[in-house]
């Protein structure tokens, strides 16, 4: 294909909602305001772990304006999680029904006329609580004699795969010994002969705390249970299929009762995907009450009670040669899953097969072990298990390097897959620029001069990153339709979310590419579960690669369909005909031509009035499927053997700081990031998202912590949790490495995800780079810094 | 005790009944309907219930509705000129400089304040400006783009409008 025969794509279009955004006019769930609205609130429990005796709702029953009270045991074990397999059952309940695990978990909760009477409702609420011995410590959970978190699991009548249809053996009771919420163990290649034929080895612990998503909309839900049995709901989220589900599901109403309505998303990063609680009892409230109910939580509530990032504990042991070439890398990971599993059988896994397409490491066995605590529980966010991984492994490169007397680019170079490489599991890198956007990186940042010619204080870094476009799980597809208009514009219908991508452009963009239509003509229908077809969403960095090529391909049937009327109504071969601007003009006569107006009407008039609806559809791997007991290539999250996806994104970064040598203070120089994203749709967009990631990625290396004491949170506010500013952006280069990815729409692929993980190792090398010292703790705070500074001076005296 | 107040809020006088412990931000949103005023944090630490108080940037969650009484309140529905946009929402969609769009509206409102007294800044002046309005998404690159280009567009209006 012809990269410069694009007219719609490879081109940076303003967002074509922007001025919605502009003007204050984009609907946020919180901006949700309708006639005869309640107001529901949660009792927080004020306990890490304790036995719920007795609640007594009597008294906030009896206040005016209460509508609704309801606790644990009124709603029972109703259980729901992000993974909930067979093997490992959903844990979680939307108030806790005989014992609360972390502080912060809901008892009860009131619908009232008003926030402030559901407020002074929850104050009327008498819970007798038994406390319990309580554990923080992943490292003290495991041991034996530990306060045991979790009694035995009994699952849902079916568990989610079961309803989906995945082959695999009946649920059952989960009975997690020595608070281990779930495992993975996956192994190639033989790591005993690995380590025998290494010149060098080394073992290194890591840590890696939570960090906070701090998407700036407050986590918010209005439901409204109509009498039909119809609910109509507007969240905060990353994709409908999986909210709709889990309401569906613990409500015990259809699926096709639910209506999930498009909304602006305030921000997402990860951490939306999952049901959380209270769009649960929302949802319950408003059947209880038949009134729509709204709730917002408070920033402090998003802190305390909604799951942040995954805290990880991961330790390497890794061998090389002395020319670098790593022979065998174990890794042990333990995630300190906090009060319920959720995501972590997913995230374990990915700890392993996101970085998997990076280095070429014949020999690995990866062991995770998710570890309840009675802490909040934890959850996604942008690269689950990536960033946390690619700290420790890219970390100890550089200290391999320094062992060995090697050059740090040189051993990343030397290690890297190729393009064509056919992974453990079968994946295979059909398109895989990580070798280009290395070398792009350091010419950009001046690499070999600047680490040959070394400033005082200053400190270079690299970072790699890989990721998937999108994963063999739920809801395993995607699909689209695009209707022609009597006016000529064509309506697409998608599932996708916008929550910050600009998906509603790409996806025009897409339509008009295929349609060869301006971009305005295009009305982009994203984000209703009761419009659009299914869809993947958005998360795994599957919108562009699955819902893309979905949208693509619908835009393309509908051009098929236009074609044939057009070469009907006008007489002329569709060989000799073309799309342009609009209109369906003849090749070798351009006076004969057709509006896309004309072809409606031509359906309408003289095809019996066929509506000319296009339908696209793929899965992101197509080669996993089951039905009725046939299945194949099915992927295992715990021993991470079957297929996981179709394409890699990649990335690497590089960065350049300065650590003043008294205070431990840092400045971030300069940043560079490359992305291999595949063809850039809307090239200002993909810039915008690798920016985005590499900012969060400074946060991560240098301030921010979701910080514990007995199991509270201590900094539940932006004062105490310092996000990136702008006065804390260094110079960033976001460098887009265009490699074409065959099964992508127009070669597109996953953008953005990698580049946080990269920017996370690159700054991090690059302050001990500059340090002359280790730190193996995230985040570089002034006092670890400092530190590794003071044994730095030891050392050398 | 409510008391009726009379707020001018965009240009048009508008009477709400007002509790003393009330918010601005609160009536701003919640009896106006002015949705456009986010609140990402009710402790002033996020910046996304910015407004303008007879010009100056203040954040709406931290002050009491009563003290704005004779002000002139603008909020983002009221920036633009009819169908005619400000010059920073028409950089702000140039220059890609939102994702979510949940800070925007403050966002540009205290860039608005910042140009309204400096035409002219250098982008440490706009970095530093917007330093106490988050934005999780964008990086804050291009919106500081979006504003050094806006100030460009006001001066050379400026300077159109003398040559007329």
């Amino acid at each position: 294909m012809n990269m410069n025969n694009f007219h719609y794509i490879r081109k940076s279009p303003r967002r074509t909602d922007g001025e919605l955004i502009v003007t204050g006019r984009a609907r946020y769930t919180v901006d949700i305001d309708l006639p005869g609205m309640l107001y529901a609130k949660i009792l927080k429990s004020p306990h890490a772990h304790a036995r719920i005796r007795s609640i007594n709702t009597g008294k906030a029953e009896e206040l005016e304006g209460a509508k609704a009270v309801v606790t644990g045991r009124d709603i029972g074990n109703r259980r729901f999680s992000f993974i909930d397999t067979p093997a490992y059952p959903a844990d979680q309940t939307p108030l806790a029904v005989d014992k609360v695990r972390f502080i912060g978990e809901g008892v009860a909760a009131v619908a009232a006329e008003s926030e402030k009477a559901a407020e002074k409702a929850l104050s009327l609420i008498e819970v007798d609580y038994e406390e319990l011995p309580a554990v923080f410590d992943p490292e003290e959970a495991m041991k034996e004699g530990a306060p045991i978190i979790h009694e035995e699991i009994t699952p849902n009548t079916t568990t989610a795969w079961e309803d989906f249809g995945i082959p695999r053996a009946k649920s059952r009771p989960y009975k997690a010994h020595h608070n281990i919420s779930n495992r993975v163990f996956i192994e190639h290649g033989d790591i005993d002969k690995g380590f025998r034929e290494a010149d060098y080895v080394r073992e290194d612990r890591f840590v890696i705390p939570s960090t906070a998503h701090a998407a700036l909309e407050p986590h918010a839900a209005v439901a409204d249970f109509q009498p039909t049995g119809k609910l109509d709901v507007w969240l905060s989220h990353m994709g409908f299929e999986h909210k709709r589900f889990w309401l569906a599901k613990l409500l015990g109403i259809p699926l096709s009762n639910v209506r999930i309505h498009k909304t602006y998303v305030g921000g997402a990063f990860g951490g939306k995907i999952s049901l959380f609680a209270y769009e649960f009892l929302a949802a319950y409230l408003s059947m209880l009450t038949r009134r729509p109910v709204k709730t917002i939580l408070t920033r402090e509530e998003v802190f305390t009670t909604c799951p942040s990032a995954r805290r990880m504990i991961v330790t390497l042991k890794t061998g090389v040669k002395k020319d670098g070439k790593i022979t065998a890398q174990h890794v042990r990971i333990i995630d300190d899953v906090g009060a319920y599993r959720r995501s972590s059988p997913t995230a374990l896994y990915l700890t392993h097969v996101f970085r998997n397409p990076i280095y070429d490491i014949p020999n690995i066995r990866h062991e995770g072990y998710g570890v309840y605590t009675n802490k909040i529980f934890t959850t996604a966010k942008r690269g689950h298990g990536l960033q946390q991984m690619i700290f420790a492994v890219e970390s100890q490169l550089d200290m391999i390097c320094d062992a060995l007397e090697l050059d740090r680019l040189e051993i990343r170079l030397k290690n890297l897959r190729k393009k064509g490489d056919v992974l453990p599991n079968g994946d295979t890198l059909r398109s895989y620029a990580l070798p280009a956007c290395l070398k792009t990186a350091a010419e950009r940042i001046d690499w070999r001069r600047k680490t040959s010619h070394k400033k005082p204080n200053r400190g270079l870094g690299i970072g790699t990153a890989s990721m998937f476009s999108g994963a063999h799980n739920f809801p395993f597809a995607s699909a689209a339709t695009v209707r022609l208009n009597h006016d000529g514009r064509v309506i697409l219908y998608t599932g996708q979310t916008e929550f910050g991508i600009g998906v509603e452009t790409v996806m025009a963009q897409i339509v008009a590419e295929v349609l060869r239509c301006p971009l305005k003509d295009i009305i982009v229908n994203a984000g209703d579960s009761e419009i659009s077809p299914h869809d993947i969403g958005n998360w795994l960095s599957a919108g562009m690669f699955v819902s893309g090529e979905a949208v693509k391909r619908a835009a393309v049937d509908l051009k098929t369909q236009m074609l044939r009327y057009a070469s009907e109504g006008l007489g002329i071969p569709d060989s000799d005909l073309e799309f342009e601007n609009g209109w369906i003009i003849s090749k070798s006569d351009d006076s004969r031509k057709c509006s896309f107006s004309d072809i409606s009407r031509y359906g309408i008039q003289m095809a019996g009035g066929d509506p000319l609806i296009g339908k696209g559809f793929t899965k992101c791997v197509p080669e996993v499927y089951f039905w009725k007991g046939r299945y194949n290539k099915t992927a295992s999250l715990t021993s991470g053997k079957g297929r996981f996806t179709e394409a890699y994104g990649l990335a690497a970064a590089m960065a350049e700081v300065e650590v003043d040598q008294e205070t431990g203070k840092v400045r971030v120089i300069h940043l560079v990031v490359a992305d291999d994203c595949g063809t850039p749709i809307n090239i200002k967009s993909v810039e915008g998202q690798i920016v985005s990631q590499a900012v969060m990625g400074i946060g991560d290396v240098l301030f921010e912590e979701v910080r514990f004491e007995k199991g509270a949170v201590l900094n539940p506010n932006f004062l105490e949790y310092p996000i990136p500013t702008a006065s804390d952006i260094p110079k960033i280069d976001s460098i887009i490495v265009d490699s074409y990815e065959p099964n992508g729409p127009f070669g597109a692929k996953e953008v953005g995800e990698t580049s946080r993980a990269a920017a996370i190792a690159a700054v991090a090398n690059a302050v001990c780079d500059a340090v002359g010292g280790r730190i193996f703790s995230l985040p570089f705070t002034t006092d670890r810094i400092k530190k590794a500074l003071v044994a730095r001076e030891k050392r050398k005296s | 005790m409510k008391r009726s107040m009379v707020f001018d809020v965009n240009g048009n006088k508008r009477e709400v009944l007002v509790s003393p412990n009330q918010t601005l931000l609160d009536v701003l949103r919640n009896q106006l309907h002015l949705t456009g005023v986010k609140e990402g944090c009710g402790l002033g630490e996020c910046g996304a219930c910015t407004v303008l108080l007879d010009g100056d940037p203040v954040k709406s969650c931290l002050i009491l509705a009563m003290e704005a009484e004779g002000k002139k309140i603008l909020t983002i529905e009221g920036l633009a000129q009819g169908r005619d946009l400000h010059p920073l929402q028409k950089t702000f969609m140039e220059h890609h400089a939102f994702q979510c769009g949940f800070c925007t509206p403050a966002m540009i409102l205290t860039a608005k304040a910042l140009l309204d007294r400096n035409p002219e800044p250098s982008r440490r002046e706009v970095t530093r400006l917007i330093s106490g309005n988050l934005c999780r998404c964008t990086g804050y690159k291009d919106i500081i783009e979006a504003v050094m280009r806006a100030g460009d567009a006001l001066r050379n209006k400026v300077n159109d409008d003398e040559h007329e």
